[in-house]
């Protein structure tokens, strides 16, 4: 708790006044389930997380008057969606109230004609899909956390989706947004007017402004989405290879052929290979020389899902691949829109099973810098686990972000023992973290493709990254939150005020 | 009820409890149904230990799995093209 208990009443008592007793929760179950996210983090520090309340609006304009109030107070803000970011985007790192967006969830609008739909950012896509399915459509924003995760997080981490490569990822399948700013007022934003435009040259191109912040710039609220065709077919082929060269040379052969309805190509180099092979039954039968895998998929009409998947088949053979057949193939990618419901646990030196968490580092990196990149990382994690059984290498993907494979959504998982993440793995994790980051950077890559860049670690670099444009970031912040109370503490942006608490 | 017959049949706890015997699936785990791996139970035995399962729910668990993967697949298509299908046509 960071405000005092004569604070608290007074913040609870004005929320009182615009939202009903249910939708103000103060007890402890309520707000501790709303301090969890999947990234792990030392559980003897969990209370250092913690927001004094947390409530549920059901509109707009309640979570302007929230926000008001906040900004009046001089109370911090955090908008929490799903909860399912790896960088702690929904985590109180000052306490203050959480907004809790699930109760935003209504489908206000299906445009079957201009292919849009609106919605309440508090809707998660799977549910969307459902009712989208009744009129032959789909929104085709596909994360790995896709049964879990909302709409308003999507738009707050500027989300990538696995099937981007055809269809775009969340900045490009979003249209326009209703926004609350961290002064409580509201703002409808997207391409020039907004609404269902998807181009516009009139004013600045605010969408992107405020889409992948992290909360720190305000809470969407109702979003107007582009919408496709479902498709009539699916096509998922998964290769084993000898070794990783042919699998990397497969990968962009498959991204760089042009085919209309490409919509992804994963790459699984070595150490991802032996983890599948300790703990995943498409892989636990594998033969010894299977080293690296590759796979693409493909959605569409079925006529043209054919047309291409015959192109990348004779592409695969011509590289060496071995189809691992149709039952790995299908169920494998099918589970790839729902890994936050994987079972984990990770091995000690020794080889005794543990539970671990997943922590997954990624990068955008430039497909011929793959390798490299990938290589360096792992020395950093062989580094830590020579040190503890804390950290567990779990391997590298990586997956196009576009269609031309240009560059790629690139992660490393590693397994973090968290029961046993004392004060010292901690500081050697959030070091490791930051010399991942570096490499990224030394390569020319961005720090983050997926998640956002920050955690403790990598955030240390973002001004490097960024150069000029960090400077600009600490203005806008000032600008639009001169209180700082919007999810602050998060990607340094208190260093655009005077104090951590803005000017108070 | 058996362990084959998911199911099916009176639950008999003893058989229940009584897994077939495991097959070496490789180096680090076991196999005692089929296309059901587990760990080799001696890597489970410090930090987290092996639960015991009756038999049909170790079923259950691997079909439920199965259920909810051709739902995944219909969620996002109305059909899949399979890999073999088109190795057999450019085979041709």
């Amino acid at each position: 708790m960071t405000i005092t208990d004569e604070e608290l009443t007074t913040v609870t008592d004005a929320l009182r006044e615009v939202l009903r007793e249910d939708q103000v929760l103060t007890g402890r179950p309520d707000r501790f389930n709303r301090a969890r996210v999947p990234a792990p983090f030392p559980v003897h520090r969990w209370a250092e997380r913690l927001p004094d309340l947390a409530v549920l609006p059901e509109n707009t304009e309640e979570v302007a008057e929230v926000v008001r109030i906040a900004n009046r107070l001089r109370v911090p803000v955090v908008p929490r969606d799903g909860g399912t970011g790896l960088t702690d985007g929904a985590v109180p790192l000052r306490g203050g109230i959480v907004i809790d967006v699930k109760r935003i969830n209504a489908i206000h609008e299906i445009d079957t004609e201009n292919r849009t739909c609106t919605v309440g950012t508090g809707i998660s896509m799977l549910k969307l899909n459902e009712e989208l399915a009744r009129h032959g459509l789909i929104y085709p924003d596909d994360p790995a956390s896709y049964p879990c995760s909302l709409v308003g997080g999507r738009i707050g981490t500027s989300g990538w989706s696995l099937i981007g490569s055809r269809y775009g990822h969340t900045r490009d399948l979003v249209l326009s947004f209703d926004h609350v700013l961290p002064t409580g007022e509201i703002m409808h934003v997207g391409d020039g007017i907004g609404g269902k435009i998807s181009k516009s040259s009139s004013g600045y191109q605010l969408k992107h402004l405020f889409m992948g912040h992290q909360g720190t710039l305000g809470v969407a609220t109702r979003a107007t989405l582009k919408l496709y065709p479902k498709p009539e077919a699916e096509f998922s082929p998964f290769f084993a290879f000898s070794d990783y060269d042919s699998a990397y040379a497969c990968v962009g052969a498959f991204a760089r052929a042009g085919v209309g309805t490409f919509s992804g190509a994963v790459l699984f180099d070595e150490w991802k290979v032996a983890y599948l092979r300790r703990d995943d039954e498409a892989y636990i039968p594998q033969p010894a020389d299977v080293r690296a895998l590759a796979c693409c998929v493909l959605y569409g009409h079925e006529d043209e899902v054919r047309i291409g998947a015959r192109r990348l088949m004779r592409i695969a053979r011509d590289h060496g691949a071995r189809y691992l057949g149709d039952e790995i193939s299908e169920g494998d990618w099918a589970a790839r829109h729902d890994r936050y419901a994987t079972p984990l646990h990770g091995r000690t030196r020794s080889g005794q099973v543990v539970p671990m968490s997943w922590h997954c580092e990624d990068a955008a990196v430039n497909y011929t810098k793959l390798p490299q990149v990938t290589r360096e990382w792992h020395a950093i994690i062989a580094d830590l686990r020579s040190r503890t059984d804390v950290f567990d290498d779990w391997g590298t993907f990586c997956y196009t972000s576009a269609a031309t494979g240009v560059d790629y959504l690139t992660e490393i998982d590693v397994g973090i023992w968290e029961q046993q993440l004392d004060d010292r793995a901690w500081e050697m994790w959030v070091g490791a973290k930051r010399d991942i980051a570096a490499v990224a950077l030394r390569h020319g890559a961005s720090i983050s493709a997926c998640h956002g860049s920050c955690r403790e670690g990598e955030v240390d670099l973002v001004p490097d990254e960024l150069g000029r444009g960090f400077g600009v970031m600490l203005d806008i912040k000032r600008s639009l939150d001169p209180n700082n109370i919007m999810n602050p503490g998060k990607y340094q942006l208190d260093r655009a005020y005077t104090s951590p608490g803005g000017e108070r | 009820m058996s362990a084959q017959n998911n199911g099916a049949g009176p639950f008999r706890y003893s058989e229940q409890y009584t897994p077939p015997d495991p097959v070496r699936a490789s180096e680090v785990a076991v196999t005692r149904f089929e296309d059901a791996f587990e760990v080799d139970p001696r890597l489970m035995e410090q930090w987290v230990l092996q639960q015991t399962f009756p038999n049909w729910d170790t079923l259950r668990i691997m079909h439920a799995r199965a259920d909810h993967l051709d739902w995944m697949h219909r969620h996002f298509a109305e059909k899949v093209v399979s890999g073999s299908e088109v190795l057999a046509e450019i085979d041709e």
